[in-house]
């Protein structure tokens, strides 16, 4: 168990960063009672509080928990989170800032908003809002992972690990929702920058007293090979997790309100090229995976949990053993927060979701106060849904979580990015199209998982070309739809 | 006007290029998947990839910064 010591700088830090999260509802005033206020921060926020804002999202369990989880578990195949963050930005930089520019132009607040407007068609707009509210489920759901797993390894010792897992399990859903039911973006944003501070300084720490206590020579001796660099067969399976992963990032409805929120599209696209050095932080995390294996008090601490879920306790485990205690306390919060920030901007997307694009679609003139008390109790509503998910897959693998929202929301890449270049599709080809890509990735998930319990988002193929990522799959059936069934319509259509 | 188009034109080129660069090299998987060299014990396959995060975050800005200066919005 964490010493009281390390015990009071966590709980030290967290009340400093409560503290800013109500100041934040104050910075830069606005009228909290309107949801634009509420969820966009007012459409104000330069460079650098963009960068962060937008950072901030890559900075979660995925990074913390997950991607070392699954390196530890399973091997080099997981770096490909670091090719992801290097390349996600180049396509951000360019599609955002017209995103930026035409829901300015138009009052859009959400990517369902744009679509209604560019394909005039309610039906795909709700569809595509509920689509968005779906695919985030899996992900706030790997953030509570995130935050339970901390609280697991903190109040170790205090009981049997089932109690102890129940417990952290509670503490973490009660804080997140009352976070985010009081706080809002605003709150989120000011609080970003404490948890980025904290976490960068973290990981610096880490890095460091690992590598001078363990060092990679160490860590890497009698591994097997998938340990080095990942096997001839998973080529495949390599560039279509990053690939696609790159291309999902900003189709989910939070990473759209947090690029929405900059003062200008150059100021979005300035700190959209700089975001691939905040993966160089995530690129030391996914290595404490290997790290880990050459300290023997941490391996001998993991030996303690199921294979199942050991995974998920290697950065905080290998934190706890190698840093003194009022630098765990405050690693521990770093990843905490790490998973609550994101895990509240993603709830408070998805009620934005429903109230601007599904509720206010089917009742027109509510006030917007009731619908900022709609968004806000919504909000909670998401969470409590999320927890269903915590367990879907063992907790070693829940990278799957967020690979799983990855194929959902890949199935929007046709109306949000093609909407965006032409105007020459088909809003019903659109619709088939992601029908069909959900129905093919649901139907590919249960093949490449036996119709059994799910543990692998990748559908193998042959001998020759090995496991390839489902939602690269299922996206393929969605494009060929639309592009053929734009094709037929083309004639047909009054333009 | 029309050395303006020009320009804008160049400068989009130029911009494009630069941004494609990490898509390039990245995809190109067999290329980097090896052990040697090693640097501080980390083998190629670790390294080679994070040196891309840098050389991204360069290439986009550049890209960036043009396109705001001679592009548009």
């Amino acid at each position: 168990m964490l010493s009281s010591y390390g015990l009071a700088v966590f709980l030290i830090l967290f009340a400093v960063f409560i503290v800013l999260g109500f100041y934040g509802r104050r910075w830069r005033k606005g009228d909290l009672t309107k949801i634009d206020e509420w969820a966009l921060g007012g459409r104000r926020f330069g460079v650098f509080v963009v960068w962060f804002l937008v950072g901030a999202d890559l900075y979660t369990a995925y990074t913390f928990i997950a991607i070392p989880s699954s390196v530890f578990s399973i091997g080099a195949i997981y770096y490909y989170a670091v090719p992801y963050v290097a390349v996600t930005f180049g396509i951000a930089m360019w599609a955002m800032p017209k995103l930026w520019k035409v829901s300015k132009e138009k009052g859009y607040v959400t990517a369902s908003d744009f679509i209604k407007g560019n394909f005039n068609s309610r039906s795909l707009a709700i569809l595509i809002a509920f689509v968005g509210i779906i695919a985030e489920l899996p992900y706030i759901a790997l953030q509570i992972v995130g935050m339970f797993s901390v609280l697991t390894v903190m109040l170790y010792g205090i009981g049997n690990i089932k109690f102890i897992e129940d417990v952290s399990l509670i503490i973490a859903f009660i804080i997140l929702a009352f976070f985010t039911y009081f706080s809002g973006l605003r709150g989120a944003t000011l609080n970003a920058i404490f948890k980025d501070a904290l976490i960068l300084l973290s990981v610096a720490i880490v890095i460091v007293v690992a590598l001078m206590n363990i060092g990679f020579s160490k860590a890497f001796t009698n591994l097997p090979l998938k340990y080095y660099h990942i096997l001839p067969l998973q080529v495949n399976a390599y560039w279509s997790l990053f690939l696609m992963s790159a291309l999902a990032l900003y189709l989910y409805p939070h990473a759209v309100t947090g690029s929405l929120s900059a003062k200008s599209p150059k100021t979005l696209r300035t700190s959209q090229s700089l975001l691939p050095l905040y993966g160089v932080g995530l690129a030391l995390l996914a290595l404490f995976g290997i790290l880990v294996r050459g300290d023997s008090s941490a391996m001998s601490f993991l030996s303690n949990f199921p294979l199942a879920s050991r995974g998920t306790y290697v950065v905080p485990g290998l934190i706890f053993y190698t840093l003194p205690s009022p630098l765990v306390g405050m690693a521990f919060l770093g990843i905490f927060i790490g998973g609550l920030v994101p895990a509240s901007i993603m709830a408070i997307s998805q009620s934005n979701l429903l109230t601007r694009n599904i509720i206010k679609e089917i009742k027109p003139n509510i006030s917007s106060k009731v619908e900022t008390q709609i968004a806000k109790i919504s909000a909670v509503l998401f969470i409590f849904l999320a927890l269903g998910f915590v367990f879907m897959f063992p907790l070693s693998y829940s990278v799957q979580l967020q690979l799983l929202g990855g194929i959902i929301i890949l199935q929007t890449l046709p109306s949000l990015f093609l909407g965006l270049i032409t105007n020459r599709l088909n809003k019903y080809a659109l619709m088939a199209g992601l029908l069909a890509g959900l129905a093919t990735g649901i139907y590919w998930m249960e093949v490449a998982n036996k119709f059994g319990p799910w543990t692998t988002t990748l559908l193998p193929i042959n001998n020759s070309v090995g496991p390839i990522f489902i939602g690269f799959l299922a996206l393929m059936v969605n494009l060929a739809i639309v592009l053929i069934g734009s094709a037929i319509a083309l004639p047909f259509s009054k333009k | 006007m029309s050395s303006n188009n020009s320009n804008r034109k160049v400068v989009s080129i130029i911009a494009g290029i630069l941004t494609f660069m990490p898509f390039l090299f990245l995809i190109m998987v067999p290329t980097y998947v090896k052990t040697q060299p090693e640097l501080g014990g980390l083998p190629f396959f670790y390294w080679y990839q994070m040196l891309w995060l840098f050389l991204a975050a360069i290439l986009f800005f550049i890209a960036a910064v043009l396109w705001n200066r001679f592009g548009g919005d």
